[in-house]
């Protein structure tokens, strides 16, 4: 259900042009799903939410190759915001969302840094990052509105 | 102090002003004339952008191709059958940020700046 919903907005977005020519750098409305369920859910849940939104949104994109990018970003940021959730309470989950998509871009490059074997691509991490703040601190105030409308 | 809310915002303050600086540094980062053409992380190419003539050649990787474009000094790709286009947006080559297209994991960058005395002279 939260994968679907996750899903739809991931193609929706797909359709908007593309903002600024850097590789990987998106809004990812769809991270409200997945912070969401971070604070709504268990790890393991929240866990197959991720995996299979990664898996198949990178079908309905028709790139593969973005997979593994996705994937490592998507894991890394799951990892950091299934701890932060211990220490960041629900009137901070913007916080808790500006730290994933930091980690989700640290991901991100990383993967890129080991599938082009040049670490030059390491120049793309800032504006990932200052792009990953603005829209990690709109897709987790969004996430917030959510979680404490549900969870009354 | 790791269970305090205002640290983790401060936390992210700090990222935020960091990557902004680190943003300018990478804008303002000087290069040599020396450009690397790379595919699958083996180095390609090797062109020296001030003596280069204009010209166009093509890449080939997995049956896709990559159409790059030397004009007056500068480097670009000019077209790619990649589904995304990126490399193509990203317009010639400026900075030190590379231009990559993942799909065909080629990359076009300055070479590294510090392997001769052109870095410091220039």
């Amino acid at each position: 259900m939260l994968t679907a919903f996750a899903l739809i907005i991931f193609t929706v977005e797909l359709q908007l042009p593309t903002l600024a020519p850097v590789p990987g750098m998106k809004l990812g409305l769809a991270n409200i799903i997945t912070v969401y369920a971070v604070y709504s859910f268990s790890a393991g849940e929240t866990a197959m939410v991720v995996a299979v939104r990664v898996l198949l949104g990178s079908l309905i994109a028709g790139n593969m190759v973005s997979l593994v990018y996705s994937l490592a970003g998507g894991l890394l940021c799951l990892a950091g915001m299934l701890l932060l959730r211990r220490v960041i309470d629900k009137k901070h989950i913007w916080v808790c969302s500006i730290l994933g998509a930091v980690l989700h871009n640290i991901g991100q490059t990383a993967a890129a840094i080991v599938m082009m074997q040049t670490k030059t691509v390491i120049a793309y991490l800032p504006f990932l990052l200052v792009s990953g703040c603005i829209a990690g601190a709109l897709t987790g105030m969004a996430a917030q509105l959510v979680v404490s409308r549900l969870n009354k | 102090m790791i269970r305090s809310q205002k640290f983790w915002i401060a936390v992210c303050a700090v990222i935020f002003a960091a990557s902004a600086v680190w943003c300018i540094l990478v804008l303002t980062g000087s290069h040599g004339n020396t450009v690397t053409v790379k595919q699958d992380g083996r180095v390609i190419f090797t062109l020296d952008l001030s003596k280069e003539t204009d010209r166009e050649f093509t890449v080939e990787y997995e049956g896709r191709k990559n159409i790059i474009e030397i004009s007056g000094g500068r480097i670009r790709m000019k077209a790619a059958d990649c589904p995304d286009h990126v490399c193509v947006n990203t317009g010639w080559l400026t900075a030190n940020i590379p231009i990559v297209c993942l799909p065909n994991k080629l990359v076009i960058e300055y070479a590294e700046p510090d392997t001769g005395l052109d870095a410091t002279a220039g």
